[in-house]
């Protein structure tokens, strides 16, 4: 009995023990576990290879190995890490987006921030303190609810069939039990959430490329073959059939301030994360549109 | 009965083994628990108590992040034009401006709730944690990709709505080392923490 209450204390003990000590004997002793490790791994020197060629073929990364670099940065684990970082900035050349009409493109930046800072976001705050958020939260899910063909379209021509279907039974429960629209409701009842999907992902999805980076006036950040999208998007869009026009584009403004007094804050953190906002927005436009594609 | 102390010893000598390093998903989930504890903490309110919050959630960042693996991949290739002394000045300028931009965010946060998602491997030594933040408005994916240090999980990159971190700062700073020095890229980051 004596040894059995011993050998649990020791268990404890050890337990204890191990889980607390072992990261720093690991840290101080991290080279030498994984040297041997690294060696015996015959995938590591084919990935040592590699990173040689690429250094070859590039030229720009030699000074990496250099003896004062190699002593500095220490052991194979960073080699290791070395290459994937190469490897995820060739992956990365896919994102890139070409922008030939940068003068252009820059002007309408500036023109879009002012009109942010000057008009939208003024009017949004106005707006904000006679509307509590939820009730705008629900004018947003109704302006959603709406622009449904779009979507609705959109998967139909990616082959998407349960998109479409979803899309479908969306519009009928949320304009029935979710009120005209302003309740998610077959989020919170069917647990069937929102899907973004228009033409310029479906061109996207026929292995169409975005042309070149293109900036609109009011609109903000595009590219060619979105430019087309959101036209096709525009037919689909039952808010553009209201008339007269003049009703038409009140409607659309209106939807964009409501939108705007819901991410009041969003750009201003984008901007102040960013050390060169105009890239930054460039380069984010170009990865969500990427990833909107692939899902 | 000797026997069987010997097999409970030996087991003892195992589960340092089986306890190793966890998986990804577990530590990204301590890590950002602990994050909504602070945010959640109803002692910590007004201007003092966002202070203490944005100092506390500075404290948890610095050991849930890689800030040296973080840096070395957003420059990439471009990592060896800078010499070890100014590697070191851009992570710590680096970090400050990640902890600026993301830390006032953040703190706004007081109800939103994180669901956590699957885990994908990447390579041999990174995995890619997913996780949705549930916010009133919309439900924001946010993906961790994390890397094997030692016996702990570390974040070197954070996917919001499939926009990697690493990857914009990226292509901002070889924008900027395409026609300029890293001392000029430096002083560039200097500026923005207003240290220059």
């Amino acid at each position: 009995m004596k040894t059995l209450s011993f050998v649990s204390m020791l268990l404890l003990f050890l337990f204890c023990f191990s889980t607390q000590s072992y990261p720093e004997t690991l840290s101080s002793s991290e080279a030498k576990i994984t040297q041997p490790v690294d060696i015996s791994n015959p995938q590591e020197s084919e990935q040592e290879i590699k990173l040689n060629a690429t250094e070859v073929k590039s030229g720009t990364i030699k000074a990496e190995t250099s003896p004062e670099n190699a002593k500095k940065t220490g052991n194979f684990v960073q080699e290791t890490s070395k290459q994937e970082v190469i490897e995820e900035e060739e992956k990365d050349e896919t994102v890139k987006i070409a922008d030939p009409l940068y003068p252009w493109n820059k002007a309408m930046y500036h023109f879009n921030d002012k009109l942010y800072f000057w008009v939208l976001k003024p009017v949004s705050q106005g707006y904000s303190t006679v509307l509590p958020e939820d009730m705008r939260i629900a004018v947003s899910n109704a302006f959603y609810n709406i622009t449904t063909p779009v979507r609705f379209v959109s998967s139909v021509l990616q082959l998407k069939i349960k998109d479409s279907v979803n899309e479908l039974i969306r519009l009928l429960y949320n304009s029935t039990a979710g009120v005209l629209g302003l309740v998610d409701a077959a989020k919170e009842d069917l647990s069937i959430s929102r899907k973004e999907e228009d033409l310029g992902q479906v061109l996207g999805s026929y292995g169409i490329g975005h042309g070149f980076y293109i900036v609109w006036p009011f609109i903000g950040p595009s590219s060619l073959r979105d430019t087309f999208g959101k036209i096709g998007d525009g037919f689909l869009d039952p808010v553009n059939y209201v008339s007269p026009v003049e009703s038409s584009l009140g409607i659309t403004a209106y939807d964009k301030v409501n939108t705007v007094s819901l991410h009041i804050g969003d750009y201003e953190d984008l901007k102040k994360s960013a050390i060169d906002p105009y890239v930054s927005i460039r380069d984010a436009y170009t990865q969500y549109r990427k990833k909107k594609v692939e899902e | 009965m000797k026997k069987g102390v010997f097999t409970i010893c030996f087991i003892c000598l195992l589960i340092p083994l089986i306890s190793f390093a966890g998986t990804p998903l577990d530590s990204v989930k301590a890590q950002i628990n602990k994050v909504l504890d602070v945010l959640r903490d109803p002692s910590l309110k007004g201007e003092a108590g966002k202070k203490t919050k944005k100092a506390k959630i500075r404290h948890i960042s610095d050991s849930f992040f890689d800030y040296t693996e973080l840096s070395k991949r957003t420059l990439g290739q471009n990592w060896s034009k800078l010499n070890a002394q100014q590697q070191e000045e851009f992570i710590s300028l680096y970090k400050q401006i990640l902890e600026d931009a993301y830390a006032d965010k953040i703190v706004t946060y007081t109800d939103e709730k994180v669901n956590f998602g699957k885990e994908t491997q990447l390579t041999e030594k990174t995995v890619e944690v997913q996780t949705v933040v549930l916010t009133k408005k919309a439900d924001i994916p946010i993906n961790y990709r994390v890397i094997q240090k030692g016996d702990e999980w570390k974040v070197y990159d954070v996917v919001i709505e499939g926009v990697s971190l690493i990857s914009n700062y990226r292509t901002q700073f070889r924008e900027i080392l395409s026609n300029k020095t890293p001392e000029a890229l430096l002083e560039t980051l200097r500026k923005k923490v207003g240290k220059a």
